[in-house]
């Protein structure tokens, strides 16, 4: 026999306990998704700021990156360089990937309003490392986009097919491993900025 | 049932072979309360072996207690620690045993822990006992856990007269005794109790009252051992107004 | 690396001692303690979530074979590998299998107390393959040749000049005049010199917080990120977990995330929860072209059927740790094994043998504060108990305490007998008592160690009863 029909047959034999299918399970919902959306992000040491239109975030980064030292150059995935980036023209555009000091922003397709979170699938417009490579990440969110629960955002996916990786993101990175004192900027960015488009 | 209800009362062998004292308080505040109160020839709830694995010792000793009394209107104990072992424990112990698991069932629904069976059976809200002392309540893991209680002493020690209540910041943290673990572990059981007293200390308390003589005689065993003098009473013997006597450990 | 659990009296006792270690330990109950009791006040029903997850994780235990059988399909048609490992030895070869397929020399690692439990990192090293573990306080306690001591904190025990001198003495082509005197100055250094591993390693080895059957997927749960970067970076993803972690869906799982983080640290979810479904699917522009997943037993089945079954239902967030008095008095080392703190207790005597963990069990004072604020209910005193009623039933208990107990129980089943022996002993007690207190008794020396006993007042109370009857 070997491991896989031995671990098998030894639960088969000694499960007793019958249990039924739990009931599902409904987290309370936010009653403004979007304001919900915006204080858990928050809590979660991120920015949040309204904007009117997509046209509206090469602009608002070349704020961010202003308001916080850095460097004008922000690192674009395929799937947002159709912005309409003349409108900053002093903001770099690199297509490459960011270094851990670098600002990269990022299309999120969803959010969830129970916790502040950003859901990001794997895809070829939009890599998954760079979420995690750059020091700053500035990502860009649909109010619209904004669902109660993660439950809603993995049914949405999985009408798509689910895709190979998920990340949920909220907030910076972050980690309490030294005196459990909270310090960000573990292994992700150090920052992380939100812009809500209304519409 | 009469209006005068025969309680058994389950003095505890700590109770019993320490203290006396704080049993014949829970007489006293038992036929105060309106009860008949007999007191069966006994000797353990049987926890020191069912915490210890010792089944059939434990098993053996649950069936003493349940036919002393059941025949009882109601079991009161002034001890969380015996009060929870019959209510949540024996039918544990006896669940393989289809003869005495109903009589377990049966005694566990009528025993009570002293103080909580005061003000929720008997629904005591007043007292007429003076007592005035600054104290803090040491509430005992199982009166918490296993039996729920928590307001119920409270609300009667703020009946007493002259009596000041004070908190500990951390009254949910276990004292360090939890029966044998005392001696088996002692060193960390001594690190348990100093915090609980520097906890005491911090309140400016005088004396300690709890439920649980188990926890007591750990506390103030500890605090001869280090010299600290804070008195150590258990709630009955306050309610009683039995705090004429010496407290626990005291000549 | 692991002491003995054996040693439990004596590594508890150096625990005691050690200073530092005390002023690491009073943070369980400012932060960790503090965190989820303010969460669980936010939370609008926490005791229907707690419910509800008990419920989920019992489902899954109760179709265990079911669920991994349909999580494997579902790997399987996503195009990647499940293994199944008996045993911590069968774990680490099949390990080792895939990283010499893959040619992989370097591994990174994100967090896995499956990896701690089946050794597999000086297995790796001794067979010639370096790993690097990426969760800060992993990597801190790997620097510095320790198990981590706490389950979601592994560095939990040490200040930041203890983090400040490992730092300084492993990475030792830095400029040895650099400040690392702040926090900040050490996750910035760590952050450095770990990307360059993440960058560079061939293969990434991650545990799983949860797995779910109808997706194929695992779900990693970090705030640092690494899990992310181990999973994303390299050529080859493995994850290695204990096969209890597994659930019916992404829907039960998502569930029992509400639960996890709130638990362990009081926040509303963690910075990162990672969903990985197989290798990079055609679409990807990043991921490992390999995807395995290594189902660990190691003495999980055999706790199916028992009393300790629902020890299995554990999410591993710690809380029980976080509110433990005997694990704030001594810290994890003093245990001796992986899984330390009440769920130590409770798993230990299953997976490691009710001999050798045996203090693991009995060290407790069964306050029941773990039960309190398990998130899936698990009845941790019930259980350790169970331990003991094993450890007792079977012979191996200390024969003093055995023999202790019998005398006690033989006297205590005969009322007359014991009436007779408690007054003569009461007031034997009380005539060597003085000014209240007994100092020293021959037997009890345990008690007398630390405590005087107060003077009983020399008569029972039966005694007086009768008198006054």
């Amino acid at each position: 026999m070997n491991a896989r029909s031995e671990i098998l047959s030894a639960i088969r034999a000694r499960q007793v306990t019958s249990a039924p299918a739990p009931p599902d399970y409904h987290a309370p919902t936010p009653a403004d998704l979007v304001q919900a959306f915006a204080d858990h992000a928050q809590l979660a040491n991120a920015e949040v700021r309204f904007i009117d239109s997509e046209a509206d975030t090469p602009g608002t980064i070349a704020d961010l990156l202003r308001a916080r030292n850095f460097p004008a150059v922000v690192h674009v995935p395929p799937s947002c360089m159709s912005l309409p980036w003349h409108i900053a023209p002093g903001l770099t555009v690199e297509a490459t990937s960011p270094g851990p000091d670098d600002a990269a922003m990022a299309i999120a397709p969803f959010g969830i309003a129970e916790t502040g979170t950003l859901a990001y699938p794997s895809g070829t417009d939009s890599p998954a490392s760079w979420h995690f490579c750059a020091g700053f990440e500035i990502a860009v969110l649909r109010a619209a986009a904004i669902l109660p629960h993660m439950e809603n955002v993995i049914a949405c996916f999985k009408a798509g097919g689910l895709p190979s990786t998920i990340n949920f993101v909220t907030g910076p990175s972050r980690t309490g491993d030294i005196e459990q004192t909270l310090e960000l900027g573990a292994h992700g960015p150090k920052a992380l900025a939100i812009l809500i488009v209304k519409d | 049932m009469s209006d005068r209800p025969r309680v058994g009362l389950l003095v505890t062998c700590l109770v019993d072979f320490v203290r006396p004292q704080i049993g014949f308080a829970a007489v006293r505040l038992l036929e105060q309360s309106g009860c008949d109160v007999e007191v069966p020839l006994q000797t353990c709830c049987g926890q020191p072996a069912w915490n210890s694995g010792a089944d059939k010792h434990a098993t053996d000793l649950a069936r003493q207690v349940i036919e002393t009394f059941e025949p009882f209107d109601y079991v009161v104990a002034p001890s969380g620690s015996c009060a929870g072992m019959i209510k949540r424990h024996y039918i544990e112990a006896l669940v393989n045993d289809p003869a005495y698991l109903p009589r377990a069932r049966a005694l566990a629904a009528k025993t009570f822990e002293l103080v909580s069976f005061l003000v929720q059976v008997r629904g005591v809200r007043a007292l007429n006992v003076q007592c005035a002392t600054r104290a803090c309540y040491h509430d005992s893991c199982s009166s918490l856990r296993e039996l729920g209680v928590r307001k119920e002493p409270r609300k009667l020690l703020s009946e007493v007269e002259g009596l000041m209540l004070a908190e500990l910041v951390e009254p949910e943290v276990c004292c360090g005794f939890g029966g044998l673990f005392s001696v088996k572990y002692p060193e960390i059981s001594e690190r348990m109790a100093d915090q609980k007293i520097v906890d005491a200390q911090a309140t400016g308390a005088d004396v300690i009252v709890g439920a649980d003589l188990g926890c007591l005689l750990h506390l103030k065993g500890r605090m001869q051992r280090k010299g600290i003098n804070m008195g150590v009473r258990h709630v009955a013997e306050v309610l009683a107004g039995m705090v004429g006597e010496p407290a626990l450990g005291e000549p | 690396m692991t002491a003995d659990p054996r040693s439990f009296p004596e590594t508890s006792r150096a625990a005691l001692r050690d200073p530092g270690l005390r002023i690491a330990l009073g943070r369980l109950r400012t932060h960790f303690a503090l965190g989820r009791a303010q969460a669980v006040e936010r939370y609008p029903d926490w005791e229907a979530l707690r419910e509800s997850s008990r419920a989920i994780r019992d489902y899954a235990l109760a179709h265990l074979d079911t669920l991994l059988l349909r999580f494997e399909q579902n790997v399987y048609a996503s195009g990647g590998h499940v293994h199944w490992a008996r045993d911590a030895k069968e774990a680490r070869e099949i390990v080792l299998a895939i990283l010499r397929k893959a040619d992989a020399r370097t591994v990174i690692k994100g967090k896995s107390m499956v990896s701690e439990e089946v050794g597999l990192n000086d297995f790796l090293a001794a067979n010639g393959i370096e790993t690097v573990e990426t969760d800060l306080g992993e990597y801190i306690v790997q620097l510095r040749r320790e198990p981590p001591s706490h389950i979601i904190a592994p560095a939990f025990h040490l200040n930041k000049e203890d983090v400040a001198r490992t730092f300084r003495d492993a990475h030792n082509t830095l400029d040895p005049e650099r400040p690392l005197s702040e926090r900040s100055d050490l996750v910035a250094e760590a952050r450095r010199v770990l990307r360059a591993r993440f960058e560079s390693a061939d293969a990434g080895i991650t545990g799983a917080n949860f797995l779910t059957a109808s997706e194929g997927a695992a779900v990693l749960v970090t705030n640092e990120g690494n899990g992310d970067l181990t999973r994303l970076l390299p050529k080859t993803h493995i994850v290695l977990t204990g096969l209890e972690k597994i659930v019916a869906s992404m829907e039960h799982a998502a569930v029992l995330l509400r639960l996890l983080t709130r638990s362990a640290t009081g926040q509303d979810i963690s910075s990162y929860v990672t969903v990985m479904k197989g290798p990079r699917a055609g679409a990807d522009s990043d991921g490992g072209k390999n995807f395995h997943v290594v189902l660990v037993d190691n003495g999980r089945t055999p706790l199916l059927g028992t009393e300790a079954e629902e020890v299995l239902r554990c999410i591993r967030c710690a809380a029980c740790l976080n509110h433990c008095p005997v694990y704030a008095a001594v810290g994890g080392h003093a245990y001796g094994a992986t899984y330390t703190g009440p769920i130590g207790a409770a798993l230990n005597p299953g997976l490691m043998g009710v001999q050798v963990a045996r203090h693991h069990a009995n060290a407790s004072t069964f306050c029941g504060r773990c039960a309190e604020v398990c998130p899936v209910k698990i009845p941790l005193p019930k259980i350790m108990r169970y331990w003991r009623a094993r450890e007792y039933a079977s012979g191996v208990a200390p024969r003093g305490m055995t023999a202790s107990l019998g005398v006690w129980a033989f006297v205590a089943k005969r009322p007359t007998f014991y009436a007779v022996a408690t007054l003569i002993a009461a007031r034997l007690l009380k005539l060597l008592s003085r000014n209240g207190q007994v100092h020293q008794l021959p037997i009890m020396r345990n008690w007398f160690a630390v405590r005087d006993f107060p003077a009983p007042q020399g008569r029972t109370f039966q005694q007086l009863w009768a008198k006054r009857g």
